[in-house]
């Protein structure tokens, strides 16, 4: 009973942490000067009547959160807003013409393929990384690996994308932008899973390295801590090998730090890698909320913050709930 | 431990799925043998660019990369060449009768759309009155205002009969895309369901089709072979988008691009030492323009918003002379742009040819003269603080020449512009503070707020100056058009014979007359003409119209005029 309501009440937070996103992002966007009309409405080549559609079109002509000039109060853009969710629809965008629920539909594959991959690397060569440098604590092999970490995380993304990206296409002949070649459309489902790969390497490799260092640092931080425990000197003491001691005595232990980290860098997935998006001219959500917020995209804008922030409180929740399964001392209340 | 060993197969498995497509990938390798070579590979063209069309729907489009697609999809009746000259498209050939009221054009007998049927006077008539009748159809509404009545008077005859006669004519169907009725006149009369029509495919009977279209990625065209006007030498051109501008350069210097539309001017120096590229330079319809807010109690908008808070000085044409006397067009030029601009005259750019007032003389770099103007004008320093003050016959409000300009975020080179003016004018007594603002900002402070001394901002021309010389005029101050609340009577009649002058040595000698008057009351104060700077692989393809060394053509080498020439090098 007691650990259903604890669930009961973390979704309940959860919802309630989402409907206040909600009311954030409308006013959010509309806190700034000018709309997407502004822009083009000072072109005297556009009639009148034109720049009044636009304004109608995209619902902007309305009052802001209640109606006091008459009529039906609530005929306004927040209530408009809301109406419009309540039915799964996310607006049109300004800037491409298209429902945003298609687009960000559309990007958010694009994006997951990069980053999952990105980040699985990531994780992995992070972690493996971080456990025997832990492991080998204080030989030039630490050294070395938190020298490579450090530094690793400290590279400005799109500097790093930059410079792979003339290093791969002029020595490997890596293409430089994109997901696949123009006018492979026609090939065999093989050869365009092999283009892709071939798009996916550079900014999955760019991504894997700028995430790599922070899991290594606190995986071996961590590691390093369970060491130092009394239990892993009885481990010792009673003669286990120092494979089976890091097996079953440290590893599970000290990956509670990292999992939270994963969930939560997982949860901003959808939120594509905006740099390593935009360098590599990768069409995923980074490089559409990157260009959404250049030509004030708000429906794009207010759609793909949604996104995030479902996807990080769900991440959230999903990491409190695996804390229960891999730590027995959390008991839920 | 069993989630290790997972992961450890899951990072073999995409190492290795990733080790395979690189190594497996066809693609274009750069070192390729020209495709010409072989008559069954077709001959592709690679474009790079930064933007992507937000629509292929004329009516919904508001971006050039949008226009870059219907030029070359779409017929007009009319082209332009990059002299700026008139040049057949649809129409063959085109008159106008005596009263300036009646246009006929002569409709090429073979032209096609791209789903085969016959391009007719019937798809003409019914484009262009739709453009008028839709009313909210983006920039198209405005080109066909004065159109009362098109008629096909048989299968290749149109006729165009106008409420006024309109001296830029040629200029109106510029851009007027030739819609195939089958399609669009199921939306005839409904704006709205006419904006919503996603045109993909797109049917056009211009010298290429388009093919396959990724909104936000690229888009495939392929040649039209048997156009009635231009077919294409090469066979196909893909447009790819590039997120950002240094990708772009390292595409066209890996080879993976055989062009790019735009380019950095800090890039320049660097690629022009590369055996295989060319980078060319021409002329654009841009201009930066130094704005003088010159709204006063009496022409202030109130009711549109007016606050005309500018200071009362830059009123004084002695002192906005002084001020252009104390500036070095060449020297912000190589500062601002890296020497890649044209130093700039009137609201009118070189790039328009004969419409360019060239026969005029601009305020000429001299310091002396400047101060001298101020001080024979009574703007004296009275208090020796190296700032002048107004004389007793200007009410400035307790100000001394101290003014703010106001600079849009997003114009790169305007602290730079700014801060060399700052040192300039300082010399002359003018103290002047840049102030950076959001864009929207400065438009809300600007137009018809008239609330800010000066500002930094540009405009693009058209290729007919009817519409850059019409932001002057006296009736835009209210609209929001007009950026200086400049108003001179002169100038309002001299605008409105132009608009319905025929003959067209006539209407050059009036447009140049208003240059004059311009450069004279100085509303604003232009820098440069902003250049062109494209890029292509001179080892690939060949017979770009590049414009010559000292030409005023422009440079658009993504524009039909261009795309159907090039070939690929043998």
């Amino acid at each position: 009973m007691a650990r259903r309501d604890y669930l009961l009440k973390r979704a309940a937070w959860s919802l309630l942490t989402i409907l206040f996103v909600l009311v954030l992002n409308f006013f959010l966007f509309r806190i700034l000067p000018g709309d997407p009309t502004t822009s083009i409405a000072k072109d005297p080549r556009l009639t009148a009547e034109t720049r009044a559609g636009l304004a109608r079109r995209f619902g902007l002509d309305k009052p802001l959160v209640l109606n006091l000039q008459g009529g039906n109060p609530f005929d306004t853009q927040f209530f408009a807003y809301f109406g419009r969710l309540a039915h799964g629809d996310l607006g049109i965008s300004f800037n491409f013409n298209r429902p945003v629920r298609d687009l960000l539909g559309e990007r958010l594959g694009n994006t997951v393929l990069l980053v999952l991959g990105g980040q699985i690397l990531a994780i992995v060569l992070g972690i493996s990384l971080g456990l025997l440098s832990a492991w080998k604590n204080r030989t030039p092999f630490d050294t070395g690996a938190i020298t490579f970490s450090l530094t690793a995380w400290s590279l400005p993304t799109f500097w790093l994308g930059i410079l792979l990206l003339i290093i791969g296409s002029t020595y490997f002949g890596l293409p430089t932008a994109g997901k696949q070649t123009i006018g492979m459309s026609s090939a065999s489902s093989l050869a365009q899973a092999a283009d892709i790969g071939r798009h996916l390497l550079l900014p999955t490799l760019t991504f894997t390295i700028v995430l790599l260092g922070e899991y290594m640092l606190v995986m071996r931080s961590s590691v390093l801590e369970i060491l130092s425990e009394d239990y892993i000197l009885t481990a010792k003491a009673k003669g286990l090998s120092h494979v089976q001691i890091l097996r079953h005595h440290a590893l599970q232990n000290a990956m509670l730090p990292i999992v939270t980290l994963i969930a939560l860098n997982l949860g901003f997935t959808v939120a594509g890698a905006i740099q390593v998006e935009t360098v590599f001219s990768w069409p995923g959500v980074g490089s559409l909320i990157f260009e959404a917020v250049r030509r004030q995209d708000y429906p794009v804008l207010q759609g793909a913050f949604l996104l995030i922030a479902v996807s990080v409180i769900l991440a959230n929740l999903a990491a409190d709930l695996l804390y229960g399964a891999l730590d027995p001392r959390i008991k839920a209340p | 431990m069993i989630a290790l060993r997972r992961a450890c197969f899951l990072l073999s498995l995409t190492a290795a799925i990733l080790l395979l497509s690189a190594c497996g990938g066809g693609g274009a390798p750069p070192e390729g043998q020209p495709a010409a070579t072989q008559a069954a590979v077709p001959v592709v063209l690679r474009v790079g660019m930064s933007g992507s069309p937000d629509s292929l729907n004329p009516g919904a489009a508001y971006l050039t990369e949008a226009t870059d697609v219907f030029e070359l999809v779409y017929s007009t009746l009319i082209d332009m060449d990059f002299a700026g000259n008139y040049i057949p498209d649809l129409a063959e050939s085109w008159s106008v009768s005596d009263d300036g009221l009646q246009w006929t054009f002569k409709l090429a007998p073979d032209a096609k759309f791209s789903d085969g049927t016959p391009v007719t006077a019937e798809d003409v008539a019914f484009t262009l009155l739709a453009y008028r009748d839709w009313g909210d159809f983006g920039y198209m509404s405005g080109y066909a205002a004065h159109f009362a009545d098109v008629q096909a008077a048989d299968e290749h005859t149109v006729v165009v009969t106008l409420d006024t006669p309109i001296g830029n004519m040629e200029s109106q169907v510029l851009f007027c895309y030739i819609l195939p009725k089958h399609i669009w006149e199921a939306y005839a009369g409904d704006v709205e369901a006419a904006l919503g029509f996603t045109n993909d495919p797109m049917v056009g009977s211009g010298p290429f089709h388009l093919v396959e279209y990724k909104q936000g990625e690229f888009y495939r065209l392929e040649a039209v072979k048997d156009h009635y006007g231009r077919p294409p030498v090469i066979d196909e051109v893909v447009f790819q988008t590039y997120a950002n501008q240094d990708a772009l350069v390292q595409a066209l210097r890996a080879g993976e691009v055989d062009m790019i539309t735009e380019l950095p001017s800090t890039v320049v120096p660097s690629l022009r030492t590369e055996a295989d590229i060319t980078v060319a330079v021409g002329t654009s319809r841009g201009l930066r323009d130094y704005i003088f807010n010159l709204s006063n109690p009496e022409t202030c908008p109130v009711d549109a918003g007016g606050v005309c808070s500018g200071h009362p000085a830059l009123r004084d044409v002695v002192v906005r002379r002084a001020m252009a006397h104390a500036i070095d067009k060449q020297q912000v030029i190589d500062i601002a742009e890296l020497g890649l601009a044209q130093p700039g005259l009137g609201l009118v750019p070189a790039a328009l040819g004969k419409f360019y007032a060239s026969e005029l003389e601009d305020y000429a770099f001299d310091i002396p003269l400047a101060n001298k103007m101020l001080d024979e004008a009574g703007y004296l320093d009275t208090d020796g603080d190296g700032i002048r003050e107004c004389p007793a016959g200007v009410d400035c409000g307790g100000r001394q020449l101290d003014i703010i300009m106001q600079i849009p975020s997003d114009i790169g080179s305007g602290p730079r512009e700014a801060e060399l003016l700052s040192g300039w004018w300082s010399q002359i007594g003018i103290k002047m503070t840049p102030q950076v603002l959001e864009g929207d900002t400065v438009t809300a402070n600007c137009c018809p707020a008239f609330d800010y001394d000066m500002l930094i901002w540009g405009w693009t021309s058209d290729p007919d100056p009817s519409f850059i010389l019409s932001i002057l005029n006296s009736e835009e101050i209210s609209t929001g058009m007009s950026e200086t609340g400049y108003s001179n009577p002169e100038y309002d009649r001299l605008f409105a014979e132009q608009t319905v002058e025929l003959d067209d040595a006539r209407r050059i000698e009036i447009v140049h007359e208003m240059q004059r008057l311009m450069l004279d009351d100085l509303p604003y104060i232009i820098p440069y003409y902003q250049q062109e700077i494209q890029a292509f692989r001179s080892d690939r393809f060949t017979g770009w119209p590049v414009p010559a060394e000292g030409s005023n053509n422009i440079l658009y080498l993504q524009d039909p005029v261009s795309l159907t020439v090039v070939r690929p090098v043998q």
